[in-house]
């Protein structure tokens, strides 16, 4: 029967006996129980898949993350992305045995660390509005670049005010990603940004964050809250490293 | 499930609809994460189990419930610290 891979996780040799027993102990999709498939001091947690393919649901997706949580309660892992299956336990000791450096390198990066999410979000409109108002427009006039007004110089007059409005907002993105990343240097020196998700969504960022910190990091983002009054932040977590596992075995 | 803190400092009344919202908007953050983040295996290794479309599309949903925060002026959900 086919295997579906939860996490790959760092279990010294000495310990594979208690890992055996944690990783026993959960339960994986429809009850399927999960267990170990060890290489050297490697282990995924697996299960076989008992559901057929096209049967799959949100509701398998969040089970899937559920399990891959309950594991790192207790051990260092890196999550496999939801729909990994392969055809047996060979192959998941191969795929082990294959990528052995980049799991155990990987692994070491994540090691007591917890991933947090941050979202910036604010009203799209009043937001350009404000960035619209630094801007020098004296090109709102056609006369600055055209030699006569006609539709078409019209037409191109708005794209430019439309260019330097994305430009500027880019601009301002990147100011706040600069300001956070040097806010939180200290605390979280590991972070990925996405800028301008949506309108509203101007900033979707991860965090990887000793554990041991946790509670700085938040007292350091409640700082940043204080400075942005114009901005929500969406502060979620702690999560397992998914945003820190960056291997893809072919 | 991991909690959820919302910033804002405009006010720090705790709302039950905000409530509802983060049960939304922390299960979208799960999703996005299992979906899209990870270890990734590709090629003959790895056997295609489903089409995703049906997860995705709840994704869709609750990104709306992200988008909507902004308009309904969220407050601060402090008592989550706690859980921490």
């Amino acid at each position: 029967m086919e295997k579906i891979i939860y996490a790959v996780l760092a279990v010294s040799e000495d310990k594979q006996a208690a890992a055996s027993c944690l990783i026993n102990g959960i339960k994986g999709f429809f009850g399927a129980s999960l267990y170990p498939v060890f290489y050297n001091d490697l282990a995924a947690a697996v299960s076989e898949m008992v559901v057929p393919g096209d049967c799959i649901r949100k509701e398998m997706a969040l089970a899937y993350a559920s399990v891959i949580s309950e594991l790192n309660r207790t051990a260092t892992l890196l999550p496999m992305r939801f729909g990994s299956v392969v055809e047996s336990d060979e192959e998941v000791s191969r795929l082990l045995a294959n990528h052995y450096n980049a799991f155990a390198n990987n692994l070491n990066e994540v090691n007591g660390k917890v991933e947090f999410g941050l979202k910036l979000l604010w009203d799209y409109e009043k937001g350009c509005d404000r960035i619209r108002a630094n801007l020098n427009y004296c090109e709102s006039d056609a006369g600055c670049y055209f030699s006569k007004a006609t539709a078409s110089t019209v037409y191109l007059l708005e794209k430019i005010k439309q260019h330097r409005l994305e430009d500027a907002l880019l601009k301002h993105v990147e100011s706040l990603v600069d300001e956070i990343s040097q806010h939180l240097a200290l605390v979280a020196p590991t972070c990925k940004f996405k800028k301008l998700v949506t309108n509203n969504i101007i900033l979707d960022a991860a965090f990887l964050v000793d554990e041991s910190k946790s509670k700085i990091f938040i007292e350091a983002i409640e700082m940043l809250t204080e400075r942005h009054n114009d901005l929500h932040f969406l502060l979620t977590g702690p999560w397992p490293p998914y945003s820190f596992t960056e291997i893809t075995v072919a | 499930m991991a909690p959820i803190y919302l910033r804002n400092t405009k006010g720090e009344v705790m709302q039950e609809s905000v409530i509802d919202q983060t049960k939304d908007i922390t299960i979208l953050e799960l999703l996005d994460r299992v979906l899209n983040k990870g270890v990734v295996i590709t090629g003959d290794i790895v056997i295609s189990v489903a089409d995703i479309d049906l997860v995705y599309l709840g994704v869709k949903l609750l990104l709306t419930s992200v988008e909507t925060m902004q308009q309904r002026q969220l407050t601060v959900v402090k008592e989550n610290q706690k859980n921490l």
